[in-house]
């Protein structure tokens, strides 16, 4: 987790505010073959169980084909936007075929399918902030410019309309959410750009290893926002997060955080015996002060 | 380049009392190959009827390295006129390009429409050679003689007969220098059967000998830079190679040779004093770590077994573009192979090169490794299938569940009938005569030393190398070393073979319908059919581990269940059935380790290693479970190499180093990789812990 997010938590812990919610709407789409309704589902329920043994008060809903009709994602999303505050985060992840006439972009489901612009206009209608959509379908490049908001992160698997193959981003994008390599600073939280960096690469070195012509190459709409998003928590940092008994010792871990990185950009500039010393001084203290927040 | 000799010595034949023909004929002395084409392509179109135009038009770009365009005109030319023997006689020739095993019975056909056809007989005489026929050989070169007195063709492939034979070839060269002062065609030949059998520096000596003859034989001049690269020799290889494109002799192999030689800026060179490895620099971090032991490591048991120490350094090349190292490989026969060998220059394929699980990359360098020291101990003296054999015998000996399987198509070639006699088993490796026949062949050679070495001992295979380094042919090494008749040992040989595999010759019929069934069954989803008909199916072909496996097909169905006892126990039963898909063994590792059996988790990825050495997730896992059986060397390595191949977890790769170290007593080495962990993830609590537990252990002592 970067810096600037833990300074927002504090900042909200020391307002006294209730900590904000994540709610996670799954979709699958139409397989159109059993192979591929098998993959679809499999991924949704991987994904499901990975945010629920995350812990946490967050809600989670599940929709999968046959069940996930255009009528019932779209009432998921009217729910969301019922119970859902500014303070809240929306993660919306479709898995499934996708499609791009030149005009819209669909994402295929059981009876009619969901357009771009229509998931759009749902989610503009609920009030939390922070919003990512994690379009993994063929064609999803194509939702990109109608799902863009303010506020609002979008993944997609492929750059643009055009790349209508099956995809495999959403089996890298679901492996992210439980395994650990994906939080590569290690603070037990998985971001949107951990997670889109995780998936980004092993798709592509899938298709490296296949000797196949990569034929889906996933974006992401701001880096910079997706480094401050977090997708799933793993660990105690939760509940570190919500003891106001630990603030103090936060604040310091903050301000440790903050010397390692300067000290950092002075790496070049410093003798390196010197650098070492300084900067395992730092590391101790730092590793002294989560002890003590961990206890 | 034997190919381009008897193109030109035809070309001076045709086209007396046609003036547009002479005229295409003179363009194409004169190397106005344009020109040529042009009126060609007039005379062709203005009569579609004349076979005979097509034919030479054909010739023309047969010799111009467009064996696609030559292969339609033959086939016009025998549209027009069925009989036409130059026709089939272009066809014969496009096949020996190819090293397709059609080519003598073409040859053969055109000999029967135009008996004094001594093309056709030169033909006939040089594949016959290729396959080490040498009475075949000389017969079909006197029959050549008798039609043409004086040909190049035929004189040069009895000289090369003898010098193949290892004896003097005095008579024929004699003739050939009376005979043809300035012709540098002959020795181009003789060089090229020199090479083909391995004799990389006698073939080289002969390219020179053509070229001092006739300087401006850029074919020659081509083939003495392809085998000055195969043996490492690279900048006179240039040289050579760029004089003849520069002067228009722009074959695949001249071309795609120069190309590969730019690209070696890419490669990065590690030099031991038994080993030189040329790595891609991309790779070269992680596959150093594994190939350079290994590589010294079968050094040392090769050198033990055959009592040898090479005079020079081992050269391993390794290629992650397949097409690259197929450069190496053009113009010689032998289909789809993994690795070859130039005296003691080894390349082959990075695992990078080839689909996940697809590729042993330690079992190829073991095999090209055998052929470095028997053709040392033989001098280049030794039949094909008995070095390929060996080599694929030592493959099982390094590792008993390394070596190729028995696939569908062995089992159909065993069924049908399909090995070849001892005495010919060389046939299936130059002129395959089905597409399968190489990997057959290869299997075959593989398992005839195999028999040898159970029925008669393995010292004897080293006998055997002794007795081919003395010149003595199969038929006669098998009579002497065995004390049996080449028939009496084929007959034998496949009794066993045949006994072996008499269950599943029995059923492999129905394997084929079953496994089919069960597949269907599986994309269905239909799990119960799966697993019902699981045993059958195993039990009717238990070694088949390839694509669609029953035991993966098992396993997935296990996995759908979320059974994970019954899916860690079908994969089981694939690792040791020999499966090798990575992806497979790996959730097989993960499966082991997480049911605590974690040192039969280490094993299975360990053998991982050997295929997937690039994959950055085995490397971790078979790091951790190396640190809980506390072999810390082995989890440093994996840890190494996940650094040297700059995984983006780039604070779990140092810290697992960081902990193998510590278990090595390291402590200073650890403390570094510790900070390398925390400094690019500072809140990584268990590096913290241990930061902590170090500091505090410092201060105390």
């Amino acid at each position: 987790m970067g810096c600037g997010v833990r300074l927002l938590l504090f900042v909200f812990l020391f307002a006294g505010l209730a900590p904000a919610k994540t709610f996670y709407l799954i979709v699958t789409g139409l397989g159109g073959e059993p192979d591929y309704d098998l993959r679809f589902s499999g991924l949704a329920k991987e994904a499901d169980k990975s945010l629920r043994g995350a812990g946490g008060d967050d809600t989670i809903t599940t929709l999968i084909s046959p069940a996930s009709t255009k009528v019932a994602v779209r009432a998921a999303l009217a729910d969301v936007a019922r119970s859902a505050t500014s303070r809240d985060s929306l993660v919306v992840l479709l898995i499934g075929h996708g499609s791009f006439d030149g005009v819209d972009y669909k994402f295929n489901l059981p009876g009619p399918d969901l357009t771009a612009t229509e998931l759009a206009e749902d989610l503009n209608k609920i009030p939390a902030a922070r919003q990512l959509v994690v379009d993994t379908s063929s064609a999803s490049g194509a939702a990109l410019k109608p799902l863009e908001h303010p506020g609002r992160i979008v993944v997609t698997a492929t750059r643009d309309g055009a790349e209508t193959n099956a995809t495999v981003f959403a089996r890298f994008w679901v492996e992210a959410l439980h395994d650990n390599s994906a939080d590569t600073d290690k603070n037990d939280l998985v971001t949107a750009l951990e997670a889109f960096n995780f998936a980004q690469r092993k798709t592509a070195r899938f298709y490296e290893e296949q000797k196949r012509i990569a034929t889906e190459h996933p974006v992401l709409s701001d880096a910079s926002k997706a480094g401050q998003f977090t997708v799933i928590r793993f660990g105690s940092e939760a509940a570190s997060a919500a003891d106001p008994a630990k603030k103090q010792l936060m604040a310091t871990r903050d301000d440790l955080e903050a010397k390692i990185d300067a000290l950092k950009q002075e790496k070049n500039t410093l003798a390196p015996e010197l650098y070492k010393a300084r900067l395992t001084a730092l590391l101790v203290q730092l590793a002294q002060t989560q002890q003590e927040i961990d206890k | 380049m034997k190919r381009l000799a008897v193109l030109l010595l035809a070309g001076l034949a045709m086209g007396a009392d046609d003036p547009g023909l002479n005229r295409a004929e003179a363009l194409w002395r004169a190397h106005d190959y344009e020109g040529a084409k042009n009126v060609f392509e007039a005379l062709v179109k203005a009569h579609p009827e004349n076979g005979a135009y097509k034919v030479r038009y054909g010739r023309l770009f047969l010799e111009r390295f467009n064996k696609a365009d030559a292969t339609s005109l033959f086939k016009e030319a025998l549209a027009v006129d069925p009989k036409n023997a130059q026709a089939l006689l272009g066809l014969a020739l496009v096949a020996e390009a190819n090293f397709d095993g059609s080519a003598a019975d073409l040859a053969h056909k055109a000999i029967t429409l135009d008996p004094k056809l001594a093309e056709g007989r030169e033909l006939l005489a040089r594949l016959a050679l290729e396959d080490n026929d040498y009475k075949e050989t000389r017969a079909q070169a006197q029959l050549a003689l008798s039609v043409d007195p004086k040909s190049l063709v035929a004189e040069a492939v009895e000289a090369s007969a003898d010098l193949v034979e290892h004896k003097p070839a005095d008579e024929w060269l004699s003739r050939i220098a009376a005979e043809h002062p300035a012709e540098g065609r002959g020795y181009e030949l003789i060089g090229y059967f020199l090479q083909l059998n391995r004799r990389y520096d006698d073939g080289i000596a002969w390219f020179r000998k053509a070229i001092a003859a006739q300087p401006d034989l850029w074919s020659a001049h081509s083939q003495l830079g392809l085998n000055l690269m195969r043996l490492g020799r690279e900048p006179e290889a240039r040289k050579e190679l760029e004089l003849s494109y520069n002067n228009g002799y722009r074959n695949d192999e001249t071309v795609n040779t120069l190309r590969l030689m730019d690209s070696y800026k890419n490669f990065e060179t590690f030099r031991t004093s038994t080993t030189i490895l040329k790595l891609d620099k991309k790779e070269a971090p992680v596959l150093r770590l594994y190939m350079e032991p290994e590589l010294q490591k079968a050094i040392a048991t090769y050198q033990t077994k055959y009592e040898i120490t090479l005079p020079r350094p081992v050269q391993l090349e390794v290629y992650p573009n397949h097409q690259d190292f197929a450069v190496r490989t053009m113009g010689m026969p032998g289909v789809g192979i993994l690795g070859v060998t130039f005296q003691d220059v080894v390349a082959m394929d990075s695992p990078s090169g080839r689909p996940p699980g697809d590729f042993h990359w330690a079992a190829t360098m073991w095999h090209e490794l055998s052929h470095v020291y028997v053709l040392t101990l033989t001098n280049q003296r030794v039949p094909r299938w008995f070095t390929e054999g060996v080599a694929v015998h030592e493959e099982t000996q390094a590792s008993a569940d390394w070596g190729d399987r028995l696939t569908p198509d062995i089992i159909d070639a065993i069924k049908e009938k399909k090995l070849l006699p001892i005495a010919d088993l060389d046939r299936g490796f130059i002129h395959p005569k089905f597409p399968a026949q190489v990997i057959v062949s290869y299997w075959q050679a593989g398992r005839i030393c195999d028999f040898i070495s159970q029925q008669w001992g393995e010292p004897k295979l080293l006998d055997m190398i002794h007795a081919f380094a003395h010149t003595d042919s199969t038929v006669e090494v098998v009579q002497k070393q065995l004390g049996i008749s080449p028939e009496q040992f084929d007959e034998r040989f496949l009794a066993a073979v045949n006994l072996e595999n008499k269950s599943l010759i029995a059923h492999f019929d129905q394997w084929k319908k079953d496994i089919r069934e069960v597949n269907a069954a599986a994309a269905a989803g239909n799990w119960e059919e799966v697993v019902t008909q699981a045993p059958t199916v195993r039990d009717e072909f238990p070694s088949y581990v390839g694509d669609g496996s029953i035991y993966t097909s098992v396993a997935a169905c296990w996995r759908k269940k979320e059974d994970e006892t019954k899916e860690t126990a079908a994969l089981v039963e694939y690792s040791h059935a020999g499966g090798r898909n990575p992806d497979s063994l790996k959730r097989l590792g993960m499966l082991l380790a997480k049911q605590g059996r974690v040192k039969e988790a280490a094993a299975v990825l360990g053998r991982l290693i050997y295929i997937a050495p690039l994959d950055e997730d085995l490397h971790r896992a078979l790091g951790e479970d190396l640190l809980v059986l506390k072999d810390a060397p082995g989890a440093a390595r994996e840890y190494r190499a996940l650094i040297a191949g700059k995984s983006p977890d780039v604070a779990a790769a140092h810290f697992g180093l960081a902990r193998a170290l510590r278990l090595e007593h390291k402590d200073n080495e650890a403390r570094d990789e510790l900070l390398e962990t925390l400094e690019a993830a500072p809140n990584y609590k268990p590096a913290q812990k241990m930061l902590l537990e170090m500091t505090s252990k410092n201060s105390s002592d």
